[in-house]
């Protein structure tokens, strides 16, 4: 992998925890790589796993999905909903050949402004690993 | 040719009843091994039903394939009951569209035939190609006994059957108003030995196996259209806007469109097989499908289509499922 | 002219400039690839999965490119010089039929472009699949319809017929590779051909059935024969006169191109209303469409019957749903 390789990373962020959870780490002057594009959800029941085969697809090198933690989900249970699901479309992607770093999920609540510097800095430190998604991004296929 | 009067005796009392519409079945091809699924709406049509280990297709899938045409003014709609013949795996379909109230229980009557397994006509094929004259076939003693032209062949169980029968649990309808002839012992196993051998591949060979099967897929949609438990109105693979997949036919779009085929089926999928067996470019659907089986069965011990009151799994949660992967 | 097997490789490696396309197993599938050596050629095997269609129009092609905010539009390079090597005289006859298609009225300067600089080798069919019957629908086994070339497999080597300018190119690129065929070898070959006609045992005579379609518009026959219909792609997909297709503007990012796919009469969307119309609501008039697409409107407008007998679509429905079924019911359904 190239020495300059900076991930691209999607990051779905549940409303209630982890977006205040990382408006809290802004605030509060803690500092964490760069490589995220943050999409804002209700909840990480919200995101449908096709949403990480769409960013895979256009260009993500890594997806975060981001909830509260067990018990203290908004809408009570979607955090446990999209337990279930991660779980799955990982071992899914794993078994087609797609390293399941580039997969992740996290409880960070809204308090936890330090602990979002951990997991972002996590995710991105195994990507410099994993490397660029060549797998099936879209790209120019003919001419 | 095997003894079918007692199931054409059957289906022409069931389609004889009010509240009957039509029955599905099956009828000998219209050439060597094929079998076609069958309609019979009068008692005479029930004369060219068959059962034999040829009838690999799962009649479930007709269950939510009818279509509803407009009911003319003035008219009330047929509510009467649809009649299906189910072997075991195609029974577990109808128990799921059940739990995920895709059809109601009062709408269909099943008549349930225990099933020793369905050949593989691939194999069969590989055997004998070129064969144009009808070919009947039956269990004898646990082995499948075909009437060729050139005579007649016996073969064991386990060379002939497809490989999904070969892991069968379920051979026997776990649903029924009606049962046709004598249960069969299972023999299947929860092992998911291919599974687990494939997965010890690397990440690399793994991609490069699946790649190249993807870069054949033709996106006919023989898979998902086969597909019992593929029923939704509108379907994410048709959708122009948000365009999920998009039409274009490349690896990226496939192997999406591969990826949520499988991943829509998890927890649902019910080990029928037919996608494998329809894919005219012979992509090993049922692999996928399969891993996605073996998680659901080691992480929620969960198994879909067996019983009419669970909760299909993705609805709901354990606080204790495994959550080992999240930071 | 006679080519023997051990020169294939060279007779391939003399070919000037040209792409050449043969069939290919990828994985078990198989169908026309570009191939780079002799050895990848799978010329014994019936006819390939999906057919030769696929290289003259591709399932997916692109026409334009364009981005957003600006104003230029790249078009696609025009296409260069293939041979398609190996191809079965029926999948060859589709290709005429086809070529009615995207000349008229509008000339399509993608397909026909492909058409005019590829140069088809054929290859005679000795060994016809169990759901052939091209003799039915005007072809034969050896039929040299759009052909530029014809093989014949004697074993050994292989009968050369030079059928047009085209094909003559070749065998003179290949010059001394060639050698004069015997009068045994000419006997020997007429023998083969004679044989595989006479092994295409699925036979029907459509001569009626473009006339009797009309008023089978509304007959119950098609509600039974669509029953059991899927609703999927295969038998359009695969088959090698069916030329529909859609065209569609893809995005990424700020990158966009209009490309065209192919698309199925039998899938729902195919004639799906901006308005949530559908002119064709169930799969009994789909099904009623194909049908009479092939043996009736294309007839009336083309002169020629648009199936060419390759079986593919009988081969691998997954419910077993028999164009010659439909057609012998249609010749047979009392009105």
């Amino acid at each position: 992998m190239s020495e300059n390789f900076e991930p691209n990373v999607v990051a779905f962020l549940c409303n209630w925890c982890s977006y205040a959870g990382a408006d809290l780490a802004g605030t509060s002057r803690i500092e964490y790589p760069s490589n995220l594009n943050v999409i804002r959800v209700m909840c990480s029941g919200r995101v449908n796993p096709m949403f990480v085969v769409n960013a895979l697809q256009q260009g993500a090198d890594g997806v975060l999905v981001s909830g509260c933690h067990p018990g203290d989900c908004h809408y009570m249970e979607g955090n446990f909903l999209a337990r279930r699901r991660v779980a799955l479309m990982r071992e899914l992607l794993n078994f087609v050949g797609v390293d399941e770093r580039r997969f992740n999920m996290s409880w960070v609540s809204a308090s936890e402004g330090a602990k979002w510097r951990d997991v972002v800095k996590g995710v991105v430190d195994n990507l410099h690993e994993v490397g660029a998604f060549t797998e099936f991004p879209r790209k120019k296929i003919d001419w | 040719m095997p003894d079918f009067d007692k199931l054409r005796a059957l289906a022409k009392e069931t389609i004889s009843r009010d509240d009957i519409k039509y029955l599905i079945g099956w009828r000998q091809g219209t050439y060597g091994y094929r079998t076609s699924p069958h309609f019979v709406r009068i008692p005479e049509d029930a004369d060219q039903l068959i059962f034999s280990p040829l009838c690999s297709s799962n009649l479930a899938t007709y269950l939510a394939l009818a279509e509803k045409r407009p009911v003319p003014r003035g008219s009330q709609p047929d509510t009467r009951k649809v009649a299906i013949l189910v072997k075991g795996c195609d029974s577990r379909a109808v128990v799921q569209q059940l739990v995920e109230q895709g059809i109601k229980r009062e709408a269909v009557y099943v008549i349930g035939c225990p099933c020793e397994g369905v050949v593989d006509l691939r194999k069969l094929e590989e055997k004998y190609p070129h064969t144009l004259d009808r070919v009947g076939a039956r269990w004898e003693n646990g082995n499948v006994s075909l009437d060729l032209p050139s005579g007649n062949a016996v073969f064991p169980r386990e060379e002939i059957v497809a490989g999904k029968c070969l892991t069968c649990r379920y051979p026997n309808p776990v649903i029924a108003d009606v049962t046709l002839g004598e249960n069969v012992e299972v023999s299947g196993s929860t092992a998911f030995e291919d599974i687990n051998r494939f997965e010890v591949k690397s990440a690399q060979e793994r991609w490069t196996f699946w790649r190249d099967k993807f870069n054949s897929c033709i996106r006919c949609y023989a898979c998902r259209n086969v597909c019992p438990m593929c029923y939704c109105a509108e379907c994410i693979l048709d959708k122009q806007n948000p365009a999920w997949i998009q039409r274009s036919v490349n690896i990226s779009e496939n192997t999406a469109f591969q990826l949520a085929r499988a991943f829509h089926l998890a927890g649902r999928c019910i080990e029928c097989g037919e996608c494998e067996r329809v894919c005219p470019v012979e992509i090993p659907l049922s692999y996928l499908n399969r891993k996605l089986v073996k998680e659901v069965t080691e992480q929620f011990a969960f198994t879909p289509g067996v019983d009419p009151e669970a909760k299909p799994l993705l609805v709901g949660y354990r606080p204790n499922d495994k959550g080992d992967f999240i930071l | 002219m006679k080519l023997n097997k051990d020169k294939l490789a060279d007779f391939l490696a003399a070919i000037p400039g040209k792409t050449i396309f043969g069939p290919q197993l990828c994985g078990e599938t198989l169908k026309f690839t570009a191939i780079t050596k002799a050895g990848d050629l799978c010329l014994t095997a019936n006819n390939t999965n999906v057919p030769p269609k696929s290289v003259v129009f591709p399932q997916t092609e692109t026409m334009l490119r364009f981005e957003q905010w600006a104003t230029d539009i790249k078009t696609a390079e025009p296409a260069g010089e293939i041979v398609l090597f190996g191809i079965k005289p029926c999948d060859a006859r589709a290709m005429l039929i086809v070529d009615n298609v995207f000349s008229w009225g509008v000339e399509d300067p993608y397909y026909l472009t492909r058409r005019t600089n590829s140069t088809l080798v054929g290859l005679a069919c000795l060994d016809p699949c169990v759901n052939c019957f091209c003799t039915s629908m005007g072809g034969g086994p050896t039929s040299t319809d759009g052909l530029d070339l014809l093989l014949t497999d004697l074993g050994n080597s292989y009968l050369l017929e030079v059928l047009t300018g085209k094909g003559e190119v070749l065998c003179q690129a290949a010059g001394k590779l060639l050698c004069e065929a015997s009068g045994a070898d000419k006997d020997a070959a007429k023998l083969l051909q004679e044989k595989a006609a006479v092994q295409i045992r699925r036979q029907i005579d459509p001569s009626g059935v473009q006339a009797r379609l009309p008023a089978l518009w509304e007959s119950p026959v098609w509600e039974k024969i669509s029953a059991s219909c899927l609703g999927c792609g295969i038998c359009t997909y695969l088959c090698p006169t069916c030329h529909c297709f859609d065209m569609q503007d893809e995005t990424e990012g700020v990158e966009s191109r209009r490309c065209r796919t192919w698309d199925s009469c039998m899938f729902s969307e195919y004639t799906l209303h901006a308005s949530g119309h559908n002119p064709r609501p169930t799969r009994r008039e789909r099904t009623r469409n194909r049908i009479n697409h092939k043996f009736s409107y294309f007839v009336d407008k083309f002169k020629v019957i648009a199936c060419v007998g390759c079986g593919r679509c009988i081969n691998h429905c997954p419910v077993n749903i028999d164009i010659l079924d439909i057609l012998s019911k249609v010749g047979e359904d009392v009105l």
